[in-house]
Order: structure tokens, then C-alpha cells, then sequence
């Protein structure tokens, strides 16, 4: 999921780049309007958190494993405005220290997974979940649901970007100059590999975080964040 | 029975890899960082900004002998700053361009590129060509890559990330953010080790004997109770800034400073990629 440099053109990035900084502008205020001055370390261990998700690998089907990207996890935990927040935080940190994700594609990479994903995935859990008890069953259902129109968004989202790179950036001769295939195979691609793969890898995380949550401390549910 | 044990184990084992690889990577980075070179003895802000010069350069070139060309620069680079080149050979190359060299190999056929034939064979009676168009847009999207992941790689492994993260002030960042990024930093080694820990006394308690449903439970168990963690943490972490004088406007220490060798540097960083683009735009 994450872009590397290099796949989408200089154009699309400054594109995402500048539609991003709207959106991480009403997130910083919709976070300082919900989260007190004591929040902020929690903000940034939840960003931690974030980025940690990835490193637990889940057994799936057929001997592999696979990790979840958590963001919606982030979101029902922590509201979509915090989430974005610190998935942002992670996807620079994993861009600007490890090389994972591109510099250049920052504002892509955020803008699916830091904003598609969270916010997608936060709001069916919110239509699904919405009158039921902080204990209630339906939440681990709407936490998974949520997880998994959450990742298959961002996973459409990617397969455009990538799918329009070829049909705009490319020379006389349609010689490609950025990811060289159109919409036709950038789209099915990537949307089929979450809708059969990597969408139940978050659907399994997330679901049973919350079942395992809501046991252990049933306050997270209660009452809406951001 | 052995292919079963095989996959029951994987799971903790990667999880565990994962970890470590993420604290390896960054102990490799602050050994570099440490090391006497040319990159190393550069203002970060000054190293940033002109490498983020060579990769707008490289992401927006569209001749692969100019980016390549870009990647001889940033080989020389890796040289002087005391890096080991096969080390970061294959930190850079091994993994993105590798990936993308494979997504890359069916645009290679005329099936996918038609074009201006270069070269056709027969395998298992298949009648493959290699076109042209195929060949350089393949070329041109790999090289790219590899110098772009190389540029980035080089950056951090030579930069110190408390200050990498620090130059993000210059770019106009604000400091809440800033300061939410670098805490963000410190907390994941903690999280890192404990993944790690998790892991190894998971390993010690049901060794290979996780079932797959089991497995997903347990992996699903230590999310939640990492999560339960971190909300614990972030009391005692905002209890420890107070009684260090934190009163809600964060102050990062330690200001960088310039010396005529960063300018000279950046001068001449600015004239390279200048050239870069205007034999570009000429070609």
C-alpha cells in the first residue's frame, strides 16, 4: 500500500501534497478542540501505535502471515481527526528514517491512509455500530466491517493513482514514464488483493482488538472522541 | 507434521523479525550517522534540503542516463561518507527496485508495449518479443527508483534521526507536530522491544503448538493489551513532561549551525541538478 517514489509523477504528488494540508489543517484543529495539552504524549504513542500494528504479523490462511495497517483500529479508538494525525506520524517517520514509502508520494500515501482509510472505515462503524452498548456484539462486527471498506478503499484509491499515471505521463510513443499500467490492471489489481487477502488480515485485527477491548476496558466505546 | 510446525511457528518468528528489524535498522543508522564522513560532517538542514533537491531531480528527469547518472552522485556520496557499499548495495537494491523490476518485467513484451522489435524468442512455445518502448520505459521506471530508495536510504543513514526529524522545523512544520513526531520516535524502540518480548514469551509458552484461530487470538490480545499500555504510558510520559517544566508550548533544544562548507555544498548541489535538468529539457 505504501507508494514508493518514483511510481506516480511529480504532478499527482504535489496534487495530494496540497489537498492533504487542508485536511491535516482541520485535523490539527479538530485534535486541539478534543484532546487536551495532556493528550498530546498520547497522540504520539498512539502515532507509535500505529506504526507498531504493522510489526505483528497475523497467520492467515494458507500456512502465510500477513499485518494490518490499523488504521481504522486507530480511528474507533481514537476518533478519525487524532487517527489521521497519527498515521501521518508514522507514514513520515517510516518515509523520512526507513525508506518506506516515499518522500515525494507522502501526500498520496496520507491521503490514503492516513484520510480514505480511517475516515471511510470509522464511518461505517459508526452507521453500523450506532445505538448499540459499549459491550455489545454489533461493534466487533461494525469494527470489522469498518476495517475492511476502510483498506479496500484505500487499496481503490492507490489502483486510480496508479492506473492514471500511464494514461497522462507518457510519451509519443506510449512509452510509460511513471507505474506503467492503466486503469484496467492498476484497479483489479490492487482492489482484488485486499478484497481476498489483506482486507481480512484488518477485519481479523480489528475485530478482535475490539472484542478483546471491550472486555478488558469497555470505557474506550463509551462516549464519541472527535 | 513438519510443514504444519513450519507454519504454526511463522507467525511469532515474523513478528518477532519485524521487530527487530525495525531496531536494527535504525542501531545501523546512528553507527553511520556517528561515522566520520563528507555527509555526516554536513548541517542536516542544508543535507536535507538538497537531497530532497536530488529527488524531486530524479522523480522528475525523464532519461534514465541522467538519473543514473544521479546515482553515480549518490554511490560517490555513500563512498565518502564511509558507508560501506556493499551494505548499502543491498539495503537499496534488494528490496523496492527488486519489486518493481518484477511488476516492471511484463511491460517489457510487445503483448503489453507494442513498439519497435528488439529482441524475440521462442520458450515453451510461446513466441515472446521485447520491444523497444518496453525496454526503456522498464529501464527508466527501475533506475528511478533505485536512485530515489538509494537518495532517501543515504539520507537517513547519515543523519542522525533526532535531528532528521528536528529539520522537519525548517519546512515551515509546525512544532506541535514536530514535537509529536520525535516522541513518536523515542516511544517506538520501547514498543519495538516490547513486540519483541511479547513474542519471545509467546514463543515460550506455546512453543510450536499454535493452532492458526489461536494464533490470530493471541496476535489480536497483544495489540489490545499494547493498546492498554499505551494509554498508561501516555499519563506517566505527560506527568514526567510537567515535572520537567512542560507548560503546553514545546521547545526543541539544540539549534543547527551553518558553516560556508553547507553553502558551498548546497551551491553546488543547486548547479547539478540545474545541469540535470537542462541537458533534461535539451535532450
Amino acid at each position: 500500500m505504501h507508494i514508493p517514489d518514483g511510481y506516480l509523477s511529480p504532478e499527482t504528488c504535489v496534487l495530494f501534497g496540497t489537498v492533504m494540508i487542508p485536511i491535516w489543517t482541520a485535523a490539527s484543529k479538530a485534535v486541539k478542540k478534543t484532546l487536551s495539552v495532556r493528550q498530546v504524549p498520547f497522540l504520539a504513542i498512539g502515532a507509535a501505535f500505529s506504526f507498531v500494528i504493522m510489526m505483528f504479523n497475523v497467520p492467515i490462511p494458507g500456512g502465510s502471515t500477513g499485518h494490518a495497517v490499523g488504521g481504522v483500529l486507530v480511528a474507533v479508538l481514537l476518533g478519525p481527526w487524532a487517527a489521521c494525525i497519527a498515521v501521518t506520524v508514522a507514514l513520515v517517520i517510516q518515509a523520512l528514517l526507513f525508506g518506506d514509502g516515499g518522500i515525494t508520494a507522502i501526500g498520496a500515501n496520507c491521503f490514503n491512509m492516513a484520510f480514505v482509510l480511517p475516515f471511510s472505515g470509522y464511518y461505517v462503524y459508526k452507521f453500523i455500530s450506532s445505538g448499540s452498548q459499549a459491550s455489545s456484539g454489533r461493534r466487533v462486527i461494525a469494527a470489522g466491517a469498518g476495517a475492511y471498506v476502510g483498506i479496500c478503499m484505500a487499496a481503490l484509491c492507490t489502483g486510480i493513482e496508479f492506473g492514471l499515471q500511464p494514461l497522462l505521463y507518457h510519451r509519443a510513443n506510449g512509452q510509460a514514464l511513471y507505474s506503467p499500467y492503466g486503469l484496467n490492471v492498476a484497479v483489479p489489481t490492487m482492489v482484488l488483493a485486499h478484497l481476498v487477502v489483506f482486507g481480512w488480515v484488518e477485519v481479523i485485527v480489528t475485530a478482535l482488538v475490539v472484542k478483546y477491548l471491550q472486555k478488558q476496558n469497555a470505557v474506550f466505546f463509551e462516549g464519541g472522541r472527535s | 507434521m513438519r510443514n504444519k510446525l513450519h507454519k504454526r511457528r511463522d507467525f511469532i518468528e515474523r513478528s518477532t523479525l519485524s521487530a527487530l528489524a525495525f531496531l536494527k535498522d535504525a542501531t545501523f543508522a546512528e553507527e553511520y550517522a556517528n561515522c566520520k564522513g563528507f555527509l555526516q560532517s554536513l548541517d542536516p538542514r542544508f543535507k536535507t534540503i538538497t537531497f530532497l533537491l536530488f529527488l524531486i531531480t530524479a522523480v522528475s528527469l525523464k532519461s534514465a542516463v541522467l538519473i543514473g547518472s544521479l546515482y553515480g552522485v549518490c554511490l560517490t556520496l555513500a563512498l565518502l561518507s564511509s558507508i560501506p557499499v556493499a551494505h548499502f548495495l543491498t539495503r537499496t537494491l534488494l528490496f523496492i527496485p527488486l519489486f518493481s523490476l518484477t511488476i516492471v518485467l511484463p511491460t517489457l513484451f510487445s503483448v503489453v508495449t507494442p513498439g519497435e522489435p528488439v529482441w524475440s524468442f521462442h520458450c515453451l512455445g510461446i513466441h515472446g518479443v521485447i520491444t523497444r518502448p518496453g525496454l526503456d520505459g522498464a529501464l527508466l521506471f527501475v533506475v528511478r527508483i533505485a536512485t530515489s530508495v538509494s537518495l532517501i536510504v543515504l539520507l537517513s543513514i547519515t543523519t542522525r534521526h533526532s535531528e532528521l526529524l528536528k529539520v522537519l522545523r525548517v519546512f515551515g512544520i509546525p512544532q506541535i507536530f514536530v514535537l509529536t513526531v520525535s516522541m513518536c520516535y523515542r516511544y517506538l524502540f520501547l514498543f519495538a522491544t516490547m513486540v519483541e518480548n511479547i513474542f519471545t514469551a509467546v514463543k515460550s509458552r506455546v512453543g510450536i503448538l499454535s493452532h492458526r484461530q489461536h494464533g490470530q487470538q493471541v496476535v489480536a490480545w497483544n495489540i489490545a493489551n499494547t493498546w492498554n499500555r499505551t494509554t498508561q504510558m501516555s499519563e506517566e510520559v505527560y506527568m514526567a513532561m510537567l515535572s520537567r517544566g512542560y507548560t503546553g508550548e514545546p521547545r526543541l533544544l539544540s539549534e543547527f549551525q551553518a558553516t560556508p562548507k553547507d553553502w558551498v555544498w548546497l551551491v553546488c548541489a543547486v548547479i547539478l541538478c540545474a545541469g540535470l535538468f537542462y541537458k533534461g529539457y535539451t535532450l
